[in-house]
């Protein structure tokens, strides 16, 4: 993927892979050391509305990290209403009742009166074939007018030049199907303004130019998904592997799920799922607890408790064979294969972080050692878990990019031919040492970075009850055997489990 | 609940309601505004003082103790790139850099360091950029003697197996067969061949037939010639003890011996400026990928804390004027950029642009390029340039958060000939920055009148024709199948 010297805030996909976290036992005493010194760094407490801190003091630099983990995603969204998680966040940048607008009883109105000119025209173009064009093309044009009025109460993209200005650095967001991140890094003595601003965001949060936005998000979804093959490809997948839970569902939404949504939709979205209890807060850096403490009191126990949404009820029921889809396209070949597993909560969910390791990560895994060095037939290739989410049962994804010359069924054969391997026989002790070796280090090497360790803590923390899961996981890895990896693979890694994607290249323009 | 809004009321009331906060003696008051905030000030930055030494054999280091984690780090540069190599074997910098490390050494295979280093979670890597050879280990601390040796072994008596050279030629023949899958990709590449020429080393990319061309022999003649301690920085990060580090060092790459350095400077770039439109069709999009501008410059540009700033106000994050007027206001794309570009040796590019929707391709374009005039018509306003200048200067502080960013700066500015304090002095050239410095400065270098652009799209689908723009030159991305 190319660098673009752009913009890339306010992303949408799987911003937070979890980190492959494994201890070895045997290994060198101060590694150990250091995680437990870390754990005593670390304090927590709930306000009386539910909302929770984690607090990470690491005084080396006077800098600190501020990161809110909201428990709620694409996953959270209903039929004709897709993409709202993703759209409210780029909202969450609007600004508030104070940060954002000059008037804001003068603005209300104004934006009072765009709802009711889109209402009617979301109302006549829902009446398809028999719509009056005529009167729609007038709505538009009393639309763009009504926005062009709202525009002098407006002062644009305060939010972020507040926090800019403060010498924030890193400011953006992120939507998955599990969950929507929000994250700044600031100078350590502004602790408090993003107390204020971020409070203030999910107390009184005014959507203003909420439709200017849509068009935002419907380019954004272009260049995510309608112009890149494989962005393509990932949506029809997931399509085809969910046909009752939401994992389903594209976290951009469907092009005409955000054309017509309207804003009174979003903050009723807003309201149901932005509740005190389902918001996380990590600050990590330098700073003294028991000020973030009273600080935290002061801004974010002014957010009234309310009632949280439950969780998703619908369970996706097992396959009753294999599923297969082609998207059709000039480009390269590609293919992608998934198995539906358990998610984080599991007991086995440790087994399949060390079948990561071992078949998908780096020259050793046993997929670039078959597929890239010793039959180069793909030029890349890897397996690993958490796609499109892990709240809920999730995917084990396998993907291979052909090499010129090469075929996607090459390349799945092959794919396929070293999942039989690891169904029928166990794996090495050295391969199993070496991803627990591998597990415990990356994890040290995650420590030295406030933003790491930030969204580390409140993704354990959410998704799995304790975020001292970041290291207690350490623990459930080592005591993976060559067996579980045995057990769960012949479990899993089914024909009847499996969902293939292929990008089919067809007659085109990209190569000659 | 309503937020009452004090500092609305008036300045004279504000102004009391923050002296009471201030001199408040009970616990914290929320404040209403961020105006009313009053900040601690930050506790000083202690600049970790950084050891440089140059070995006996000319290698020059660097290193840098932090106790903090039990790891260490190195990153090195070699004065090499592919601004050194052929035409006709474009890419051979980039396999030599490759299978360097992936071919292994005299002594062990390439897949046997894969084994050692990936048994004790640690990390060799080599590799060769347009005008910069890389190296980077890291490893636990316990590990330091089999990473050093390794690195050692790999710069000094690399093997260049032969399966691993066809391997890195097959890989680099599949990113030719995929290099026109995204049009992001098709834009850049395009874009800088309409800036540097394409036939210029900073432009130039991979054909099958440059792929076909390189032997081992280029591989071994390119390391020898390029590969010696004297021409080589090593920075060293972590958890040692620096004396003690120094003797490992030297121990680790006794024997390497000199080489000759007669290396000519990166090449010039003479730059025709001219007003083009350019177009690469593609019927399967529905999305444009736009991109407008025209040469840049160097960072050692005495206006280049004039342009920093300039380049905040212009395309800056997510404050910037393109920013707000193309995406907040007009909704016309999610990702727009605007940056005039400096690099240390060798002049950037100025490049604006969006992806936005087939029909708003010719207005989107006019919005952007209207930005770059008027930043050369009008002053900024106050508030611009103290919100530039702030972010700028509020921030500093992120430039000294990791270590390994402390040391990499410093041994950059080493490379390309920048004094070590650079950075430093480009903050207080930034303090006495005026708003006539930015309109002089953006004279001086934006040129609105002569931009080129570039359209990857379906021209069909566009609000106007490109036509409207000046003549358009098409361009055709056909890959050469090998052998042309």
């Amino acid at each position: 993927m190319g660098r673009v010297s752009a913009v890339w805030r306010r992303a949408v996909g799987s911003v937070v892979l979890p980190l492959l976290a494994v201890l070895l036992a045997t290994g060198p005493s101060g590694l150990a050391q250091n995680l437990v010194e870390f754990e005593s760094r670390v304090t927590e407490f709930s306000l009386d509305n539910g909302l929770k801190f984690i607090v990470l003091r690491r005084p080396e630099a006077p800098v600190v990290t501020c990161f809110t983990h909201a428990n709620v995603g694409a996953v959270d969204e209903v039929t004709g209403l897709t993409g709202l998680a993703h759209l409210f966040e780029h909202m969450a940048f609007k600004g508030t009742r104070t940060i954002g607008t000059r008037d804001p009883e003068a603005e209300a109105r104004a934006l009072a009166k765009i709802d009711e000119i889109f209402e009617a025209i979301r109302a006549e173009r829902l009446k398809g074939g028999s719509a009056d064009e005529q009167k729609l093309a007038e709505l538009q044009s009393r639309l763009a007018e009504a926005q062009e009025q709202a525009q002098q109460y407006l002062v644009h993209d305060e939010f972020d030049e507040i926090l800019k200005r403060a010498g924030g650095v890193g400011l953006n967001a992120g939507t998955s199907s599990d969950y929507t991140v929000y994250f700044v890094s600031l100078p350590a003595n502004k602790l408090e303004l993003w107390m204020l601003m971020e409070s203030d965001r999910f107390l009184n949060p005014v959507l203003r130019e909420f439709y200017n936005e849509k068009d935002v998000v419907m380019e954004e979804r272009r260049l995510r998904t309608e112009t890149q093959p494989v962005g393509k490809l990932l949506e029809e997948f997931l399509a085809a592997a969910y046909k009752a839970h939401p994992y389903g569902q594209p976290v951009i939404g469907h092009m005409s799920d955000i054309e017509a949504v309207t804003r009174a939709q979003a903050e009723a979205f807003f309201r149901t799922h932005y509740v005190p209890s389902n918001l996380t807060v990590a600050i990590v850096g330098d700073v003294d607890p028991a000020r973030v403490k009273t600080l935290a009191r002061e801004y974010f126990g002014r957010i009234p408790l309310r009632p949280a949404p439950g969780p998703v009820v619908t369970v996706e029921p097992p396959q009753p064979g294999e599923r297969r889809v082609v998207v059709e396209d000039p480009a390269q070949p590609f293919v992608l294969i998934g198995y539906h597993k358990p998610s984080i909560q599991h007991e086995d969910n440790a087994v399949f972080d060390a079948i990561t390791d071992i078949m998908g990560s780096g020259r050793t895994s046993r997929l670039y050692r078959s597929l890239v060095k010793d039959k180069r037939i793909a030029m890349a290739t890897s397996g690993f878990q958490g796609m499109p989410g892990q709240k809920y049962p999730g995917l084990f994804l396998f993907y291979a990019m052909p090499a010129r010359g090469h075929t996607n069924q090459e390349c799945e054969r092959a794919i396929y031919d070293e999942i039989e391997r690891l169904r029928n026989e166990p794996v090495s002790e050295q391969e199993l040492q070496k991803a627990k070796t591998r597990a415990r280090a990356a994890l040290v090497r995650q420590l030295d970075s406030n933003s790491g360790l930030a969204e580390q803590l409140t993704f354990y923390e959410v998704l799995t009850g304790d975020w001292r899961n970041l290291f207690q996981q350490l623990e459930r890895i080592d005591r993976v055997t060559a067996e579980d990896i045995q057990r769960v693979a012949r479990a899993c890694f089914t024909t009847k489990n499996r969902t293939v994607g292929i990008i089919e290249t067809m007659a085109g323009e990209n190569e000659s | 609940m309503r937020s009452q809004r004090v500092c609305h009321l008036s300045p004279v009331l504000c102004a009391v309601a923050v002296l009471f906060l201030a001199v408040s003696p009970v616990t914290a008051q929320r404040a209403t505004d961020h105006m009313q905030l009053k900040y601690p000030s930050l506790r000083d930055v202690v600049v970790p003082e950084v050891q440089r030494v140059t070995l006996s054999n000319g290698m020059w280091l660097l290193l840098l103790e932090d106790h903090e984690l039990p790891l260490i780090s190195l990153s090195g540069r070699i004065r090499v790139g592919s601004i050194y190599e052929p035409a006709d074997k474009v890419g051979l910098a980039d396999i030599t850099g490759e299978v360097m490390r992936t071919g292994g050494t005299k002594s062990r295979t390439g897949d046997e360091l894969d084994d050692e280093l990936e048994q004790i979670a640690a990390s060799v890597e080599t590799g060769i950029g347009q005008d910069s050879g890389y190296v980077s280990v890291s490893v636990l601390k316990e590990d330091i003697g089999k990473g050093l040796g390794i690195l050692a072994d790999v710069l000094m008596h690399p093997a260049f197996r032969q399966d691993k050279i066809e391997l890195a030629k097959m890989q680099h023949r599949s990113a030719i067969a995929r290099r026109n899958d995204s049009p992001r990709s098709i834009a850049s590449r395009e874009f800088d061949k309409l800036i540097y020429g394409p036939e210029s080393v900073y432009a130039r990319h991979t054909e099958y037939a440059t792929i076909d061309s390189i032997t081992r022999d280029d591989l071994v003649a390119f390391h020898k010639r390029f590969f010696g301690p004297n021409n080589m920085m090593l920075a060293v990060w972590g958890d040692f003890d620096a004396q003690e580090m120094i003797a490992r060092i030297e121990k680790a790459f006794d024997g390497w011996e000199k080489i000759d350095l007669d290396l000519p400077p990166s090449p010039e770039v003479d730059y025709a400026w001219r007003a083009t439109v350019n177009l690469v069709a593609r019927g399967d999009l529905n999305q444009s990928n736009i991109y407008i501008g025209h040469i840049g410059g160097r960072m050692s540009d005495p206006d280049y804390a004039a342009l920093t700033l300039m380049n905040h106000i212009l395309g800056g994050g997510f404050t910037g004027r393109l920013f707000k007027n193309v995406r907040s206001r007009q909704g016309l794309a999610y990702s727009v950029f605007g940056t005039y570009a400096t690099r240390y040796d060798r002049p950037g590019v100025f490049a604006m642009g969006c992806q936005t929707k087939s029909e708003s391709t010719v207005h989107a374009i006019e919005a952007i390029r209207e930005e770059a005039r008027k930043m050369t018509q009008e002053e900024v306003t106050d508030e611009e340039l103290e919100l530039a200048k702030d972010s700028y200067l509020n921030s500093f502080v992120f430039n000294f958060d990791s270590t390994g960013q402390i040391i990499s700066r410093l041994m950059t500015y080493e490379y390309y000939g920048y004094p070590p304090d650079f950075l430093q002095q480009t903050r207080e050239r930034i303090e006495k920055v005026t708003k006539a410095d930015v309109l002089r400065a953006a004279r001086a270098h934006l040129r609105p009148d002569v931009l080129q652009i570039l359209v990857v799209g379906r021209p069909e689908d566009f609000d106007r024709p490109l036509s409207t723009l000046g003549e358009v030159r098409s361009i055709d991305v056909t890959i050469l199948p090998p052998g042309k």
